[in-house]
């Protein structure tokens, strides 16, 4: 079944196209690689995805409902989360503090509840936690669930990000270059952290350079180039298509 | 057990600020002494704006101006009850705090600080030019003792009480925010707007309420201020008493109630150095008091430069290198 319906999504930056009628599904319960080059759009398409940016052109429909023009919070409300190219954690607060704001989306104390302490408060206080503390599990880094944001290396942030973005409840997750900054361990351990967060029933939206990666976690792989999508499919036929080798992958050093 | 020791610093302080009076027999000390808790009462407020939300206010003295002179007001000309001035003072003070969160939902830190400054301008040459309200630059004198009913409340003793009962309602409404739901959310705007965003957190909405609070708390201090001092005049409530406000936060610190309720305390106390300690020289005193808003930049100086996170921010520091 599609989940997430992309159709003509154009985003002009005065003269600039940099996202040029791109059109493509995905579907429930998969995994969905976006790649491209370095420049290729794909990061102001995640941003026009999730409430972040507004497309200039398309439409973009999450189980039948209009995502464009909404904003970031009521996507993510809807069930759509994401993480960023250039990690967006909160520095003086713990890993774990971290991934508790992701519950923020789907809880309901307000400054009045809080201020005289009714027990819903603290009932949801305790649920988050425990939502927070499972998460870490599931993505491998309870180990830093006490460390502030700013004492955690480049690849347990990006971790982080991700399981903060699980905190959300999403039946969507948009995942911007999540092995940047990972060594071979720790890449692999995402990739088993990926295919967790699949059976638990989130589809995935991945952008991502390192190709071994890519060909080994998803399903189907799009492949955008200038703006504009040059070819769609599963990996293996992505792999032999003569027009990506020639725009991406024969190009250069694809691991960067 | 280490829950219990967190809550250490919070009870030895309320215990001894309980207590003060019925040790402190000078009247003028209690009187010092409930200055600290006007000012902390308004840290308090600035510790959830700036130290949680981490929105920049350099215009706070105009929102303890509209308490004090909405207080003042309601009392004397209007004749209200001292509570109803009061709440009308809370309430004035807030929708102050409601207007600068407006700018605050498109600006941005140094932006930010330039509009609440306007804000706070605005205010000072408002409170000259208003004087059928606000007397002009005479002020408003004779306003009356606080009174809860026919109990008015005149001693030191108990008007120091009543200060500090405040700040201390304050700093149990601010904790009790800042250690649930929207705490988080207030810190979490402080860390990274997007990721605040991308966390469903309502960003306007935050901002406004911590706004609107900080706000309040600022015009209750103000109230409490009028009241207890019985005259206002504009010059109590220029910019550079916003400066010295935003010092007792900064240097307080971030993430921290504490903190700038105790840098208020001791920022304060410097204006009055010679009446706590006796046997200083009057040249001292003299060197300290004219140096005040020097020793005040100084301090903003050192901490933004060698301790961003303030005082609690050294004090957290020194607790996580234990294991």
């Amino acid at each position: 079944m599609t989940m997430l319906s992309v159709k003509g999504v154009t985003r002009r930056f005065g003269g600039l196209t940099a996202v040029d009628g791109v059109s493509f599904d995905v579907h429930e319960g998969t995994i969905k690689a976006l790649i491209g080059p370095n420049g290729a759009g794909k990061s102001t398409l995640f941003n026009c995805l999730t409430g972040f940016d507004t497309p200039s052109e398309g439409s973009v429909s999450f189980e039948g409902t209009p995502l464009v023009g909404r904003s970031a919070r009521q996507v993510v409300r809807l069930g759509v989360a994401r993480t960023f190219q250039n990690t967006q954690l909160f520095d003086e607060m713990t890993a774990l503090e971290n991934v508790m704001v992701g519950a923020q989306a789907r809880q309901g104390t307000g400054f009045v509840a809080a201020a005289l302490r009714l027990p819903s408060a603290f009932a949801e206080e305790r649920r988050a936690l425990e939502d927070a503390e499972r998460l870490l599990r599931l993505i491998g880094i309870e180990e830093w669930a006490h460390s502030l944001g700013r004492d955690l290396p480049a690849g347990i942030r990006r971790l982080v990000e991700i399981a903060r973005a699980l905190a959300t409840a999403p039946k969507l997750v948009l995942l911007d270059e999540p092995a940047a900054g990972l060594n071979g361990t720790e890449t692999r351990e995402l990739m088993h952290a990926l295919f967790r967060i699949r059976d638990a029933g989130v589809t995935t939206l991945i952008v991502e350079h390192d190709m071994g990666l890519v060909m080994e976690v998803s399903d189907e792989i799009v492949v955008i180039d200038r703006g504009a999508k040059i070819a769609e499919g599963p990996p293996r036929m992505i792999q032999k298509d003569p027009v990506v080798i020639a725009a991406y992958l024969g190009e250069e050093d694809v691991d960067e | 057990m280490n829950r219990l020791l967190r809550f250490v610093p919070a009870a030895v302080l309320t215990i001894v600020v309980a207590v003060l009076p019925l040790v402190v027999a000078d009247r003028f000390l209690l009187k010092v002494f409930t200055f600290v808790g006007l000012n902390a009462l308004t840290a308090v407020g600035l510790a959830l704006l700036f130290g949680y939300a981490g929105q920049v206010s350099l215009g706070h003295a105009a929102f303890v101006g509209i308490g004090a002179y909405a207080c003042a007001f309601c009392t004397t000309k209007l004749e209200l009850p001292w509570l109803a001035g009061f709440a009308i003072a809370a309430l004035l003070s807030a929708l102050g705090g409601l207007l600068l969160s407006l700018p605050s939902l498109r600006l941005k830190g140094h932006y930010l600080a330039m509009a609440s400054l306007g804000f706070g301008e605005l205010m000072s040459v408002a409170f000259v030019e208003g004087s059928p309200v606000t007397g002009g630059v005479n002020g408003l004198g004779g306003i009356p003792f606080p009174a809860i009913g026919a109990f008015e409340i005149r001693e030191p003793a108990t008007l120091y009480w009543l200060v500090w009962g405040v700040v201390g309602l304050a700093a149990l409404i601010a904790f009790n925010i800042t250690s649930l739901r929207p705490g988080r959310a207030m810190r979490s705007l402080h860390g990274s707007e997007l990721g605040a965003q991308a966390c469903g957190v309502d960003v306007t909405g935050v901002k406004v309420r911590s706004f609107v609070l900080s706000a309040a708390f600022a015009g209750m201090s103000g109230a409490l201020y009028a009241s207890f001092v019985g005259f206002i005049s504009p010059s109590v409530f220029t910019l550079s008493v916003s400066v010295n406000l935003l010092a007792m936060a900064v240097v307080g610190g971030t993430g921290s109630l504490i903190g700038p309720i105790l840098s208020a305390a001791a920022l304060t106390l410097l204006q009055y150095i010679d009446a706590l300690i006796p046997g200083l020289a009057r040249e001292t005193a003299q060197v300290v008091q004219s140096f005040q808003a020097d020793i005040y930049g100084l301090a903003i100086v050192l901490v933004v430069l060698f301790a961003p996170g303030g005082l609690a921010g050294l004090w957290r520091r020194r607790g996580g290198e234990r294991p």
